[in-house]
């Protein structure tokens, strides 16, 4: 059991707005489900005239933004760490949680060195995939999945990169490797323990229904 | 229970050390407080969960990254909210001042010394965007708490502490940098005059950053 879990005996009204892609926001998605917590799905197409106006009315300027009862909560990964803990996929100690926290915070920053590999991937920048998967994929990815690799052995090699239990750096991480995978096919082979937590994560029976009919997306 | 031994390990400076330095201060929790120098740093490298510092070893065991041992500190001392959703608004202001560090990063890297540049024309075209951006939001967000001291509920959290200190280091650099922001410079001052804070304040080393 992880801290703060269920804080609340009365269901508050979750509705989680994103654009029409996993990205950032689809770890959470993923929280809703696993948990089967209802939540309204609200999605905002990437490239639509509603993001100009709505872009004012949340708390940063970006997106994802959780309302909880209608109060808004912003920034991807403190929005799936509030959900993990609510539904018990943060980790099962203190200690846990930290480390968790600790991989979600350097998937943040490999996040950013990767970045200009992945706009051109996605489509959201012009530019050139090939060079930039070799000068900035591949570096940012060799760095990041080591580490993960090596996390994931020395976790037991037990289909999740912290505890013994399903927690919300294994899904995030997961969902990420799908895009790396529409981007370059074989991009992580070279790391099959984190390819383990993958498979785990996304054969959990608790999200067999969510993944068999969400829309298939490049990223 | 016996209270678990800490040891913090850092470079000599604040950066992103200090707030958890800090909440082990305030909570007058015994730590060893580890400073690491630039020139001893690659050898202790290796020993680190991700290469990277501050990494704070609990009973001998290690929690990298500077903000997941920030919020495990602030968890065990009570310093992340009073309820869930207090707690991820810390988080989630927490992260906009990681963001924040990124976009500010060329302008501190020459203001700190550790690179080539003309600090002028990085003031005005990175710095001061960046500051205005973030501080920007985070007045907005004191004031709809209420301008009470804190950014999040009505106590002291994590957030209040890593952005007060980080005021102290940004304004030797940036003349004026909060004018337009009075509710955020009342939380620093707030912040900063707590007696058990401004002890450790007064006698801490100094350091530009």
């Amino acid at each position: 059991e992880g801290p703060f879990r269920h804080s609340s005996s009365v269901m508050p009204a979750y509705k989680l707005v994103y654009f029409d892609v996993r990205g950032l926001g689809e770890v959470s998605r993923l929280l809703f489900h696993a948990s089967k917590t209802p939540f309204e799905d609200y999605e905002v197409a990437l490239n639509g005239d509603e993001w100009t106006t709505l872009k004012q009315k949340t708390p940063f300027g970006k997106m994802p933004v959780l309302y909880v009862d209608g109060k808004p909560l912003a920034q991807s990964f403190a929005i799936a760490r509030y959900l993990a803990r609510e539904f018990g996929f943060a980790g099962n100690s203190p200690f846990e949680c930290a480390l968790v926290d600790a991989l979600g915070d350097q998937f943040k920053d490999y996040w950013v060195e990767m970045f200009p590999f992945f706009a051109v991937g996605a489509g959201l920048k012009e530019g050139d995939q090939k060079a930039l998967q070799k000068e900035v994929g591949e570096p940012a990815r060799d760095t990041f999945f080591t580490m993960l690799e090596r996390v994931a052995k020395e976790n037991g090699s037990n289909g999740h990169l912290v505890g013994d239990s399903l927690t919300w750096i294994d899904l995030a991480i997961a969902d990420h490797i799908i895009t790396l995978q529409n981007f370059s096919a074989g991009f992580v082979d070279a790391f099959p323990t984190v390819l383990a937590v993958r498979e785990k994560a996304m054969n959990d029976p608790r999200l067999k229904e969510y993944l068999d009919s969400r829309p298939v997306r490049h990223f | 229970k016996t209270m678990p031994t800490y040891k913090l390990s850092y470079f000599p400076g604040r950066g992103l050390g200090e707030v958890s330095r800090q909440m082990l201060h305030l909570s007058g929790t015994p730590f060893e407080d580890n400073r690491i120098t630039m020139d001893d740093w690659p050898k202790h490298k290796e020993s680190t969960p991700f290469g990277q510092m501050p990494v704070l070893t609990v009973d001998g065991k290690q929690i990298p990254q500077s903000f997941a041992i920030a919020r495990y500190l602030a968890n065990q001392f009570g310093f992340a909210g009073k309820t869930p959703l207090e707690s991820a608004w810390v988080d989630a202001l927490a992260d906009q001042y990681k963001d924040y560090t990124t976009e500010i990063r060329p302008f501190l890297m020459v203001a700190y010394g550790f690179g080539e540049g003309d600090k002028d024309k990085l003031r005005k075209e990175v710095a001061e965007p960046a500051i205005n951006k973030l501080f920007t939001i985070l007045e907005k967000k004191a004031k709809e708490n209420g301008s009470n001291g804190h950014f999040v509920g009505s106590s002291l959290t994590w957030v209040d502490l890593l952005v007060s200190d980080h005021m102290g280091i940004l304004e030797t650099h940036v003349p004026n940098a909060f004018t337009a922001f009075p509710t955020v410079q009342d939380i620093r001052k707030k912040t900063t005059s707590l007696p058990k804070l401004k002890e450790w304040i007064d006698k801490r080393p100094v350091t530009p950053f």
